[in-house]
């Protein structure tokens, strides 16, 4: 008789808890448990069953979508590394419907055919992303041009921070293209920049600070735009 | 927190700029005291709402083009309330 295959040693609460950020159950809408303590990510997963056994009698979902939007919140709660006193501020030169309006994300968005290939990688998967997202974070931000009539069906996004399949479904969830030229169309923004841009906001902070950002600042002026709508992932 | 500081940098170079990010990252960009952001109920990685739900996508540009126009100084912020019938 052979012998039983012995268990692996069992996870610990706090393993188990912390594999959900970029460890052996990754998962990056629930990466947030690692910042959370035992207890407050224990009390999170008990609270979430418990909601979707009130979900399977009446399907309805938005009471895990409200839980969980709860505790991404708390799990990122906290003013973080980079605090300023004063808000620079310019206001709008001209009304908006005279305006020209740029987009500029840190989504990871780029056109087909156009990738930015991080460290030199042809195709890089959102898998190989997620892998290398320490080396990203010590890696300047590249911008990718996205000329303004490109169809979002030619629009493809990698991006080892968040979980892209919102995004890669559709970019309006966080690259609002479309609707951007929708609200041209309609005279609400005078015009749309002749490019938007996205960058991978996991990217070395000082550089993006001190050269970089102000080189995007330049390359905006230049194209004479008033006003540029930033979303963050 | 990349996008913070290019709306910095930007308004500092005289283009205006409104910031769209989902409610997780509110108190990390408020302590970057950004000059407009806009703060919306949705999930991490989806700030303008669920995929297909162009009418939220658009409500959402709605209110950052408001704060753009309507902003007198810096640090305005807007939060979003959820949209009716969803989360």
């Amino acid at each position: 008789m052979s012998e039983l295959p012995t268990d692996p040693t069992p996870d610990s609460f706090t393993a188990f808890k912390d594999s959900f950020s970029y460890g052996a159950r990754s998962d990056l809408n629930f990466k947030f448990l690692k910042n959370l303590s035992d207890a407050d990510a224990a009390g999170f997963v008990q609270e979430l069953l418990h909601r979707l056994g009130d979900a399977f009698d009446d399907g309805d979902m938005s009471r895990l979508l409200e839980h969980v939007l709860t505790w991404q919140a708390r799990g990122y709660a906290g003013a973080g590394r980079w605090t300023y006193v004063d808000a620079p501020f310019t206001p709008l030169r001209k009304p908006l419907a005279a305006s020209r309006l740029a987009l500029l994300t840190s989504s990871g968005h780029f056109v087909a055919g156009d990738d930015p290939q991080p460290f030199g990688i042809p195709h890089m998967t959102q898998a190989q992303a997620e892998a290398r997202i320490n080396d990203f974070i010590q890696e300047e931000p590249v911008l990718s041009v996205i000329p303004t009539d490109t169809l979002t069906a030619n629009l493809r996004v990698r991006h080892g921070g968040y979980d892209i399949r919102s995004a890669q479904a559709d970019p309006n969830v966080a690259f609002p293209l479309d609707r951007l030229r929708e609200l041209a169309q309609e005279g609400r923004i005078g015009e749309l920049a002749p490019a938007a841009y996205s960058f991978v906001g996991a990217c070395a902070q000082t550089p993006l600070l001190k050269r970089i950002g102000p080189a995007w600042a330049e390359l905006l002026q230049a194209q004479a735009v008033d006003a540029v709508v930033l979303v963050p992932v | 927190m990349s996008v913070g500081h290019v709306a910095r940098l930007l308004e500092a170079q005289g283009i205006a700029t409104v910031v769209i990010a989902v409610a997780a990252f509110r108190e990390r960009l408020e302590a970057m005291s950004l000059p407009r952001l806009v703060i919306t109920p949705h999930l991490m990685g989806r700030p303008l709402g669920m995929p297909s739900d162009a009418a939220r996508q658009r409500a959402v540009l709605l209110a950052a083009l408001a704060l753009l126009e309507n902003a007198a100084q810096g640090k305005a912020v807007t939060v979003m309330p959820h949209a009716p019938g969803s989360s």
